[in-house]
C-alpha cells in the first residue's frame, strides 16, 4: 500500500542523517593534480614568452620597457586554467598551484606580474629570438614587444631596437569598441 | 477580555506564522539530508522584501490593492475565530458563511493580482488557481456545514469547538480523513502546489511581484497555512478544552505544530500532481465530503 | 518607525539572498556547478538561499557565461528587472572576462558589458568549493585570499654591468675602439 512504501520513504531519507560539508569553517583541500591557479617563479623565467604566445585566452602579456627590462602581466580573470603555460615552460618555472579560492571583487586582484631582467648580448645588443611554433605567430613578433598591459591587450607591434615612440603610443592603446559595448 | 481577544489572536498569528514556515523548510531540509536553513530564516526573508524597491511593473491599482486584500482577508479571519476556545466580541454577529466569504475573497485577491500583471506565467497559474479554488472550497464549506448541521446553528462561535464536543460519529470521522487528504491542496503544498511556487511555471501568480508587496503575499499564504492547521486542530481534535485560556493556547499551538510536521513530511516525500489528476482527486474528495454532511443530517 | 524598519531590513538582507541564475551563453560546466552547490553536500541555503524564478523576486544574479551578442540585451533586462539593493556575481571565466573568448565575433567581453559586475569568481568551472567561497565572502564571513603580486628578477643598480665596467677599463681594446 502506498502508505507503507511511503512511511518507508521517509526512514530511508533519514538514515544518513545530515551529510553537509561545513566548508568555510573546515578546509577543503583540492585533489591530487587539480589546476587551480598558475604560479610564477622569477628566480626560473628566462622571459622568452612562450607561455603569452600559447595562451588560449591571452591572459599573459609582455612588454619590454627599456633595453633590460621586460614585463610579464598575467591576468587571472580570463584565465581557464588549462595549464598550457605550464607544460610549454622551457625552465619550468610555472607551476599550476592547487589554490581555487580565488573570489574577489576586483579584477585586478588576480594578477601577478614579473619583472624580467633581459641581459644583453655585448656584441649586437639583443641577440634572442623567441621559439615559435605557431605559425599565424610566426608572422611577427621578433624584438621588442610592445603588448599594452593597460588595455590587457596583445598588439602585433615589434621592431629590433626599442623605440620610444612606439611604446609611448602602447600606453594609451584603446580597444575598438564592441557591439553593443 | 473579550474585547482584546480579537487583538490576541492577530498578535499570535502574525508573530508565529513564519516561525510555522521555518519548521516547514527545515524539515523539507532534514528530509533531503541537509542542514537547510536556521528556523527564523522566515522573518528575515520577509525583512529583507520589505526593505527592497516597490516596482510596480503593471503601473495599474489592482497590481497595488491585491496584495493588501489577500492579507487585510486573512488577518479578519483570524481576528474573528475562537482561538483558544474563546470567542472575541466580533464572534457574537458573525457567523461560518463570513469564514468561507473571506477565505475566498483573499483567493480572489491572488487572482486579482495575477491578472493585474499581464505576464503569460501569471495567466497560467492564474488559471490553475482557479480551478484547484473552485475544486478545494467547498470541501471548506463542507467541513463547517457539517459542525453547523450538528448543532442546528450556523453561529462562529459555537460551530467549531462544538462539532467535536457534540456526538463524534461516524460522519466526523468520515469529515477528518477528507479533510487530511484535502489538508495538502489547503495549504497549497506538495502534491498540490500546482498554482504558486511552482518552478515550472516561475512562481506562477507572483511572477510579477517584487518586495514588499511580495512580502504581503507571502504572509498572507504564511497565515492561511497556519489557519488550515487550526481548524484542523479545532474541530477535529476534542480533548484539548481545559477551561483556562493560557493552557488552552498552548495546547492548540501544540497540536498545530504537529499538523505541521505532518504537511512537511507528506510535502517533501511526494511529486507534484498535474492539474488534471489533481482535479479528478478533488472530485472523489467532494464526493466524499457530501457523503460526510449528509450522514450527519441524519443523525450519525 | 520606517527609519526602524529600514534598518530592521538592511540588517536582514545578507541574512537571506534570493539567487536568480541567467546564462548568457554558457557551455553549461557553470550552471552545472551552480546547481551542485544547491544540493544537499555543499548547501547553501544554511545561509539563507534560495533559488528563485523570476527576476522580480531576486537580489542576486549569478551570471554565468560570455554575454554573447543575443543575450547582451536579455541580461541588461533581466539586470533592470531586478529590484532594488542587487549584487551580480559573475561565475566562471567566461562571466569575469569573457574567457577564451573575449574578442570573437559574437561575443561582447563578458559579464562587465552589460551588467556591474560585483564579485567575479574565476574558474573554468569554478569549484562549488570556489563558489561557496565567493558568496561567504560577500556575505562577509571569509577574508578574500587573491590580492596581486609583483616579482622582480633584480634591484638597480645592475651588478653585472658595474664588473663589466671594470672589465671596460682593464681591457685594451675596448679602450683603443674608443678613441
Amino acid at each position: 500500500m502506498w502508505l507503507a512504501s511511503k512511511i518507508k520513504q521517509v526512514v530511508l531519507a533519514l538514515k544518513p542523517g545530515t551529510v553537509t560539508l561545513k566548508y568555510p569553517a573546515e578546509p577543503r583541500p583540492a585533489p591530487k593534480n587539480f589546476r587551480g591557479q598558475p604560479v610564477w617563479d622569477h628566480t626560473k623565467c628566462i622571459g622568452c614568452a612562450g607561455c603569452a604566445d600559447h595562451c588560449p585566452a591571452r591572459t599573459i602579456l609582455l612588454r619590454d620597457i627599456c633595453q633590460d627590462l621586460r614585463v610579464l602581466l598575467y591576468d587571472g580573470a580570463r584565465c581557464m586554467y588549462c595549464g598550457r603555460c605550464a607544460d610549454l615552460c622551457p625552465e619550468k618555472a610555472i607551476v599550476m598551484s592547487p589554490d581555487f579560492e580565488l573570489a574577489t571583487g576586483d579584477r585586478n586582484d588576480v594578477t601577478q606580474s614579473l619583472e624580467l631582467f633581459m641581459l644583453t648580448c655585448n656584441r649586437c645588443g639583443r641577440c634572442f629570438d623567441m621559439e615559435i611554433k605557431n605559425a599565424i605567430d610566426k608572422l611577427g613578433l621578433r624584438g621588442y614587444r610592445y603588448d599594452s598591459l593597460e588595455a590587457r591587450t596583445v598588439l602585433r607591434r615589434t621592431t629590433d631596437r626599442l623605440a620610444p615612440e612606439v611604446l609611448d603610443e602602447t600606453g594609451t592603446f584603446r580597444r575598438p569598441e564592441k557591439i553593443g559595448g | 477580555m473579550r474585547y482584546f481577544i480579537p487583538l490576541i489572536n492577530i498578535i499570535i498569528f502574525l508573530v508565529l506564522a513564519p516561525l510555522f514556515e521555518g519548521v516547514l523548510r527545515k524539515l523539507t531540509a532534514k528530509i533531503q539530508s541537509r542542514q537547510g536553513p536556521p528556523l527564523v530564516q522566515p522573518y528575515y526573508d520577509l525583512l529583507k522584501l520589505f526593505g527592497k524597491e516597490n516596482l510596480n511593473s503593471a503601473g495599474t491599482w489592482p497590481f497595488k490593492f491585491a496584495p493588501l486584500l489577500a492579507f487585510a482577508a486573512i488577518l479578519t479571519v483570524t481576528a474573528v475565530i475562537p482561538f483558544g476556545g474563546r470567542a472575541g466580541f466580533l464572534a457574537g454577529g458573525l457567523d461560518a458563511i463570513l469564514v468561507i466569504y473571506l477565505l475566498t475573497l483573499g483567493g480572489a485577491a491572488v487572482l486579482f493580482g495575477a491578472l493585474a500583471g499581464r505576464n503569460t506565467f501569471g495567466l497560467i497559474g492564474a488559471s490553475r488557481e482557479m480551478v484547484t479554488m473552485i475544486m478545494v472550497e467547498p470541501l471548506l464549506a463542507m467541513t463547517l456545514i457539517l459542525g453547523a448541521v450538528k448543532i442546528k446553528s450556523l453561529s462562529l462561535a459555537a460551530a467549531m469547538p462544538a462539532a467535536a464536543g457534540a456526538s463524534y460519529g461516524v460522519s466526523t470521522v468520515l469529515m477528518l480523513v477528507v479533510y487530511l487528504l484535502a489538508l495538502q491542496a489547503f495549504v497549497a503544498r506538495q502534491p498540490f502546489d500546482i498554482a504558486e511556487a511552482e518552478v515550472e511555471l516561475l512562481e506562477g501568480p507572483f511572477i510579477e511581484y517584487s518586495g514588499p508587496n511580495y512580502a504581503l503575499f507571502k504572509y498572507a499564504m504564511m497565515l492561511k497555512q497556519m489557519f488550515y492547521a487550526w481548524l484542523f486542530v479545532s474541530v477535529f481534535i476534542p480533548v484539548l478544552q481545559t477551561g483556562i485560556y493560557l493552557l488552552d493556547i498552548v495546547l492548540q499551538l501544540l497540536a498545530m505544530l504537529a499538523v505541521f510536521l505532518l504537511i512537511g513530511l507528506v510535502g517533501s516525500t511526494n511529486p507534484r500532481m498535474r492539474i488534471d489528476q489533481a482535479v479528478r482527486y478533488y472530485a472523489v474528495l467532494i464526493v466524499l465530503a457530501l457523503a460526510a454532511v449528509g450522514l450527519g443530517v441524519k443523525g450519525l | 518607525m520606517a527609519g526602524l524598519l529600514t534598518k530592521a531590513a538592511a540588517k536582514a538582507f545578507p541574512k537571506s539572498l534570493w539567487l536568480y541564475h541567467c546564462n548568457s551563453g554558457a557551455c553549461n560546466g557553470c550552471d552545472i556547478e551552480i546547481l551542485n552547490v544547491l544540493t544537499p553536500y555543499y548547501d547553501v541555503e544554511r545561509f539563507g538561499m534560495k533559488l528563485v524564478g523570476s527576476p522580480r523576486h531576486a537580489d542576486v544574479m549569478l551570471l554565468s557565461g560570455a554575454v554573447t551578442r543575443p543575450t547582451l540585451p536579455l541580461v541588461k533586462r533581466a539586470y533592470e528587472a531586478m529590484p532594488g539593493p542587487k549584487l551580480v556575481f559573475g561565475i566562471g571565466s567566461c562571466a569575469a572576462g569573457g574567457g577564451c573568448w573575449f574578442d570573437t565575433y559574437n561575443v561582447s567581453g563578458g559579464g562587465a558589458a552589460a551588467v556591474p559586475v560585483d564579485y567575479l569568481i574565476p574558474g573554468c568551472p569554478p569549484r562549488p568549493e570556489a563558489i561557496i567561497f565567493g558568496v561567504a565572502l560577500a556575505l562577509g564571513l571569509v577574508e578574500q585570499k587573491a590580492s596581486p603580486v609583483e616579482l622582480k628578477q633584480v634591484e638597480f643598480p645592475i651588478d653585472a654591468y658595474l664588473r663589466n665596467k671594470a672589465w671596460e677599463e682593464r681591457n685594451v681594446i675596448y679602450r683603443l675602439l674608443k678613441d
